[in-house]
């Protein structure tokens, strides 16, 4: 192996020749420089394979022939290793990505640079105390070297706020260390570390102003103003480095002082962290510069490694696992953007725009975001699920609180970014986009992919990226561009096939909702066929939807659900986003979804006291007193995805401005994910009581209410698919209420509704949209009279709105028939009168909808409207044909559920013997209800054939009409605000106070931050005096951890 | 399947029967309207007059399919309402076409007459139909709900959902009733019975004395003959249901005359004496008035 | 003895501190930032003395055999003379910040630096 000092020996050596060449040879030192860093990197990197393979092997490299505490001495260990080839390959690419700017600064610049690199792997390895001071006055002068150098008004003024920190820093320091060495007699940190009791105990304060110094040097917030400036206006490609390569070296230097302090100090760098990462990701809500956004985000994260190092000493063997999943994502996320921000002209958020039209940029962003999050297959995913269980098996809740309410924060930041990217009105001008950095942007992207694969295979749960269906999805990455037909036949193939795999494993409540996502989602794509182009976005999106739903099926422990749940989501994110309005409502989807998925978290956590790996089944054996909390959680978190009342406001814009085929994926699909959860948390935690409350009880209020407000929003909207959106609420809130009724009936009719809400709204989704795709607008006023020229989406329409509403003979009725025999024997009945008032409501919006679109009077630019495009109709017929065949032989697909539903609720089953369905109290013929009902409407119409044949058909305008015609044409539309009169007498109950109470808190979130942000002055003074407040609050604020209170 | 063919005759037979009440019931019911306001009123015969001269019409014109089967649709929620329920309890001939479904059945099937109607007239692009519609649908609603609630209630106290049981329970005393046993449910049935029957002061649906509004607006010939035809089956299928569920059902044709004349009653009784309300009244008025004595009913059983 | 030069160096940190948190002029700043940089080197230097010893140099009275026993610790002063040159660096690069402040904006009041903020 090579000798480890060879890093520091031969980037300084580097920096000193630099000096001696002549100025002109400009390119010469480049390339010098650059191989330098090329060959640092290289032994970084041979040292983590080596010590990868043998732990044991990590190196003491003692100095000046002599051990310590005479000499110093560095070490390299599997930890080092890594944070060197993060350094030093940071180093490298930054160097890269800034030819122009080096070739143009000089030698002098690119020597500073070499020296920067040097003392930040210097931080790394060194054991001894000074060095790691000498070190950190090295990466000051640095930085502040490089500033100077770049001959930038504004950066100038950040350098010397920046430097009049690091004197204050180093005056902390080097007190602290010199009081350190007085009472142990060494400058080595281990020998420290083992003297930590009578270190602590004699002169604590020398300890707290070493550690205090360097929890500044990670900028933790408030005391950062300095740092945030330096960020904001250096070099992109520099401040790669610092957040990357310099925070990741100070937090070793943080690591390593812990271990002098003990674990009494553990506390006070969680407390320290956790305010950094909250605070830094409130402020950041209310940027809109990208860069100081950016610095906003790393002293965030640093603060999340920082609070997990404070964690250590419950971490045990994961520790390394965790924090250097978050570091390694953070450092290479961060570095990703900030490169990503040298391709972008201006520095306001909306400059972003300008990646719209290049996808493989986009690409990029998406995965460092991605990183910096935590979502599957990332490393912070695997760290976050790891890092939460520990810390409810330690019963440190509060902490998973604050943690996850900060990446919550984090989230709703980062993803309106990527919204405003994708949708703002305006375009930004591209700037140019030299071939070396896009080179390094692309670098990451591959080093982000890499450390996913990576970090599944060292995690004990299994890589995610040996997913089959997740892998799917990833195909159609470099398939994007191939026309979208024949993307969708693969689509199409690829879910067909996998159900056909599948289907024998599945069993019969897996089977219904493998049915609905796989083969049903085939159906639905059948209308992507009407797509001309390429539609890039559209495959990949959609299939990490469907890999995370069939995941989801299937997934038997709390890991594999919890991954399918997330990728679902952000699959599902992607396809809402699609839509031509839809980034305000992708936006509180992605944040409801996330947060619901958090509180799912904790409740696995809980559940399993600590587990990581925990299987669904063992969910029956939760500890009792932890039991009705992790129901609440895990129904909570559910429950955001059907949408229940409350948690609802995501879904009326989501599904309504999604695109045609997007939409009828969202309410037929997706929705039943929610559902699917319930049913398993259902079936495994059954009842539970909370202070004597019987939790179904309450699902059972939240499913009627949700059932009756989602029907009244529903008949107030003058857009049809927001009609539709606001009638899923409803029809989830049905669902919903079946289960919690938690009898054999109750739950037969929620699966009857999984499988017929699927149908009809797919079915109806499709309708409209094909409607919309032809007459341009989805306000219902504007259309009107379409039966003769939409004839087949009138016969889809009908045919749904009956079945929804469950008048017989058709399907709906037959959920109707099980919902009133599931309650006969329900011990609740008062959730059972809201219920019922829901139920009629539903007609009204229905008759809107159908009315007011295809009856009634032709629209003069109508009038030469065809009939929505044939691979639009082509699924509607089918789904027209299902529902037929639903109605008459509902028994095909139920009895076996209803078998399957005795193993948990064996008592007032069906029975399914002959043509007549019977329960307990009654009774149902499909087959004769359909030949009565036939017979008569059949003989009743050839009586009307008969004595009204010479009927004559006249003309739209061929009737008795009055009344003139106003101004705003929609008033003279009776369907304009149909049913008025309803809103007068409860409208009172359809005030969108929950939709102000969310508006509140995002406001309130987005006010503080914007208020409280002022603290930055800009003033350097300002500044250092917040510096030195944070250093005393912490003191006064953790005397009690060093004088053993 | 075991069908038995003897049921389509009787089943015709009960149809005959009830349209032949049907139309002179509601024309001695429009005699007592009219007395009770000093006015001499129509002759019992007048509705066979009305609908023999509409079959005989020669005008004839259709705004589309769904105008001209809108008619159709609620003719047949009427027949079929009326057959799916047994309409004389322990009579083999007149139990009807009851084998296909219970109660449940009775309830949504209201609907399917009412969903047609209502597309029908919509398709006749006439404002006043929509108007009709809008407050209808609106209306029925809120006043359906009690009568779900007490419905459900009734279903709780006997335990089953099929009528033919529900009858049987109440049998042997007229203590036995519904109306007895169960005094909120029937209550509560009573008040929503009055928001359906399109009398007032439940009727500006149709707003049947100053213009011609609602759903028949475009309505004419033999489609109004056939939606008359409705008229005289539809409440009386309606009151079926009531009588079985609240009053014991009946046993002979004599008494099914005699009760659903009383029913009718009171409808009658409660729509001379009031003004009509609003739409946005009537939904407020039932959910104040008839809504808590249903929930009372189901909280009680 | 020490006690006095101990006392003498924090008071020095503080003096200085104060003017570079107090003074507008960037000059006076970094005036007050090397009084506070010498204060801590006091203090290295007054935490490293020993009563009653002699300096660290080995030579003809000091012979290397007792040396551990007669003079102070030299360590401090070693670790005082890198503080020294590494202050003697910021100072400087200070002055090379003031210097292209000052050619810049014309002004070395630190309260007009202020464009980045929030």
């Amino acid at each position: 192996m090579v000798d480890a000092l060879a890093i520091i020996y031969l980037t300084l050596g580097t920096a000193f020749l630099l000096g001696l060449l002549r100025d002109e040879w400009r390119i010469l030192a480049y390339g010098i420089t650059l191989l330098s860093l090329a060959m640092v990197s290289g032994i970084a990197s041979t040292w983590v394979w080596h010590l990868a393979d043998n732990p044991a092997e990590s190196v003491e490299i003692m100095t000046a022939g002599a051990s310590p505490p005479f000499a110093i001495n560095l070490r390299m260990g599997l930890a080092e290793a890594a944070a060197l080839m993060l350094a030093t390959l940071t180093g490298l690419a930054s160097t890269i990505f800034l030819k122009d700017t080096l070739l143009r600064l000089g030698r002098r610049a690119m020597a500073v640079l070499l020296v920067f690199i040097m003392a930040i792997c210097g931080i790394i390895l060194t054991r001894d105390i000074f060095n790691l001071f000498v070190f950190f006055e090295l990466v000051v002068i640095a930085t502040a070297g490089l500033v100077l150098l770049s001959h930038n008004e504004r950066s100038l003024g950040a350098g010397f706020k920046y430097l009049m920190a690091s004197q204050v820093v180093s005056i902390l320091l080097l007190v602290g260390i010199i009081f350190n060495y007085h009472v142990s007699g060494s400058l080595n940190i281990d020998d420290m570390a083992g003297m930590s009791d009578m270190l602590i105990q004699t002169t604590p304060l020398a300890f707290f102003l070493l550690f205090i110094a360097l929890i500044v040097e990670l900028k933790p917030f408030p005391a950062n103003g300095w740092a945030l400036d330096i960020y904001e206006s250096a070099h992109p490609a520099f401040s790669a480095i610092l957040s990357a390569a310099a925070g990741t070296a100070s937090l070793f230097a943080v690591d390593k002082v812990l271990a002098i302090g003990g674990d009494s100090w553990l506390p006070v760098a969680t407390g320290i962290g956790v305010l950094s990462f909250i605070g830094a990701n409130l402020f950041a809500l209310a940027q809109t510069s990208d860069r100081r956004l950016l610095g906003y985000s790393s002293v965030a994260q640093i603060g999340l490694i920082l609070a997990i190092i404070g964690q250590r000493d419950i971490l045990g063997d994961s520790y390394w696992l965790i924090a250097g999943g978050v570091l390694l994502a953070h450092a290479v996320g961060k570095a990703g953007l900030f490169w990503l921000s040298g391709l972008i002209a201006e520095r306001e958020l909306t400059a972003w725009t300008a990646l719209r039209d290049r996808p493989l940029l986009l690409f990029a962003f998406i995965s460092f975001i991605a990183l910096l999050i935590g979502l599957p297959p990332f490393p912070g995913f695997y760290a976050k699920w790891e890092l939460i269980h520990l810390l409810a098996g330690a019963d440190r809740i509060a902490l998973i609180v604050l943690i996850l309410f900060g990446a919550l924060l984090e989230t709703a930041y980062l993803f309106r970014w990527f919204g405003l990217i994708l949708k703002h009105d305006e375009v930004a001008e591209k700037a140019p986009c030299p071939i070396q950095k896009v080179v390094v942007i692309y670098s990451a992207v591959v080093a982000a992919w890499s450390l996913a694969y990576l970090w599944g295979e060292l995690s004990v749960f299994g890589n995610l990226m040996h997913a089959i269906p997740l892998l799917f999805a990833l195909l159609f990455l470099p398939l994007e561009g191939l026309p979208a037909r024949i993307k969708n036949v693969l689509a199409i193939g690829g879910l067909v096939t996998w159900f056909i795999l599948q289907y024998p494993l599945y069993d019969p409540l897996q089977l219904i909702f493998g049915a609905i996502i796989l083969p049903g989602g085939a159906l639905i794509l059948l209308a992507s066929f009407h797509n001309q182009g390429r539609r890039i976005g559209f495959y990949p999106a959609a299939l990490w939807m469907f890999a995370g739903l069939s995941m989801l099926i299937v997934a038997e422990d709390s890991f594999t659900f919890f991954a399918a749940w997330e990728s679902l989501t952000i699959g599902s994110y992607f396809l809402i986003l699609r839509g031509k309005h839809s980034q305000p409502h992708a936006q509180s989807y992605i944040l409801f979804s996330l947060g619901g998925a958090f509180l799912m978290l904790l409740g696995f956590a809980l559940a399993s006291a600590g587990n990581p790996l925990f299987p669904l089944e063992s969910l029956t054996t939760v500890a009792e007193d932890v039991a009705p909390w992790v129901f609440i959680l895990l129904a909570l978190g559910m429950m955001t995805k059907t949408a229940a009342i409350g948690v609802h406001i995501w879904l009326p814009g989501a599904h309504a401005e999604a695109e045609t085929d997007v939409s009828p994926l969202l309410s037929g699909i997706l929705l039943k994910a929610g559902l699917f959860g319930l049913f398993i948390l259902l079936i495994y935690m059954g009842r539970q009581q909370l202070y004597g409350i019987d939790l179904t009880h309450v699902l059972l209020w939240v499913g009627a209410i949700s059932a009756l407000l989602g029907n009244l929003m529903a008949i107030y909207q003058e857009d049809a698919k927001r009609l539709l959106a606001y009638s899923s609420i409803a029809q989830m809130g049905y669902a919903l209420f079946g289960l919690a009724l938690m009898n054999h009936l109750g739950w037969l009719m929620a699966l009857m509704f999984v499988v017929n809400h699927y149908i009809y709204k797919s079915m109806l989704f499709l309708s409209v949209g094909g409607v919309a795709k032809r007459t341009g607008t989805k306000e219902m006023y504007r259309m009107g009279g379409l039966i003769t020229l939409m004839p087949l989406s009138f016969i889809a329409v009908l045919i749904g709105i009956i079945a929804v509403s469950g008048v017989p003979p058709l399907s709906g009725f037959g959920g109707r028939w099980i919902f009133y025999n599931a309650i006969m024997s329900a011990e609740y009945r008062l959730p059972m009168v809201i219920i019922f008032l829901a139920g009629p409501i539903a007609f009204l919006y229905l008759f809107r909808l159908i009315h007011t679109i295809f009856l009634g009077q032709l629209k003069d630019e109508h009038r030469k409207l065809k009939e929505a495009p044939f691979w639009i109709i082509l699924p509607q017929m089918i789904y027209v044909a299902c529902l037929m065949v639903f109605a008459l032989a509902p028994g095909l697909a139920l009895r076996h559920v209803d078998a399957y539903i005795d193993n948990f609720f064996p008592r007032n089953g069906l029975n399914w013997e002959g043509l007549t369905i019977t329960s307990t109290y009654g009774y149902w013929s499909p087959v004769s209800i359909m030949i009565v009902v036939g017979v008569i409407f059949a003989t009743l119409f050839a009586w009307l054939v008969f004595v009204n044949r010479r009927a004559q058909k006249v003309k739209q305008f061929n009737i008795v009409f009055a009344a003139e015609r106003p101004y705003r044409p929609e008033t003279t539309h009776f369907a304009w605000n149909f049913f008025a009169p309803y809103r007068k007498a409860l409208g009172f109950m359809t005030q969108p106070l929950v939709t102000r109470f969310w508006a509140t808190v995002a406001e309130s979130l987005h006010t503080s931050a914007e208020l409280f942000r002022r603290l930055y002055t800009g003033d350097g003074q300002t500044y250092a005096i917040q510096l030195l407040g944070f250093v005393v609050a912490v003191y006064l604020l953790s005397s009690g951890v060093f004088y053993g209170v | 399947m075991g069908f038995e063919w003897i049921k389509i005759p009787y089943s015709l037979l009960t149809l005959f029967i009830v349209v032949n009440y049907g139309l002179l019931l509601n024309a001695l019911i429009a005699k007592i309207a009219a007395r009770v306001g000093r006015r001499h009123g129509i002759p019992i015969w007048q509705n066979y007059v009305d609908m023999i001269k509409n079959y005989g019409l020669r005008t004839s014109i259709t705004h589309g399919v769904m105008f001209y089967m809108g008619p159709v649709f609620r003719l047949s929620g009427g027949v079929g309402l009326l057959l799916f329920v047994p309409t004389i309890y322990g009579s083999v001939m007149f139990s009807n076409l009851s084998f296909a479904g219970d109660l449940i059945l009775a309830l949504y099937f209201v609907f399917f007459g009412t969903l047609g109607m209502a597309l029908g007239a919509g398709e006749s692009g006439h404002p006043y139909a929509a108007i009709g519609v809008s407050r209808g649908l609106a209306q029925v609603t809120a006043a359906e709900l009690p009568f779900a609630l007490a419905v459900f209630a009734v279903a709780l106290q006997y335990e089953t959902l099929s009528v033919t049981e529900i009858v049987a329970a109440q049998q042997g005393s007229y203590l036995n009733w519904t109306l007895f046993t169960n005094p909120f449910a029937v209550a509560a049935a009573m008040l929503s019975f009055l928001g359906s029957m399109m009398r007032p002061p439940f009727d500006v649906v149709l707003a049947p004395q100053e213009i011609p509004i609602g759903p028949p607006t475009e309505y004419h010939s033999s489609y109004l003959a056939l939606m008359q035809t409705n008229r005289a089956i539809f409440p009386i299928a309606k009151m079926v249901v009531y009588m079985n569920l609240f009053f014991g059902g009946a046993v002979s044709w004599p008494i099914f005359f005699v009760k659903i004349f009383l029913i009718y009653m009171v409808s009658v009784l409660v729509g001379v004496v009031f003004p009509r309300f609003h739409v946005e009244h009537s939904v407020r008025w039932f959910l104040i008035w008839a809504v808590p004595l249903g929930v009372i009913a189901v909280a009680i059983v | 003895m020490e006690h006095i030069a101990l006392a003498t160096g924090f008071l020095l940190i503080l003096i200085g501190l104060y003017g570079a948190l107090t003074q507008r002029d960037i000059l006076r700043m970094i005036v007050a930032f090397t009084i506070a940089n010498t204060g801590v080197n006091l203090v290295l230097v007054a935490v490293g003395y020993i009563r009653g010893r002699s300096a660290p140099i080995i030579n003809d009275n000091l012979p290397a055999a007792e040396a551990t026993a007669r003079m102070i610790d030299p360590l401090p002063q070693a670790l005082v003379l890198t503080a020294i040159v590494i202050g003697v660096g910021i100072t400087a690069l200070m002055l090379a910040y003031a210097y292209k402040l000052y050619i810049l904006r014309g002004s070395l009041d630190i309260s007009k630096i202020k464009e980045l903020k929030w």
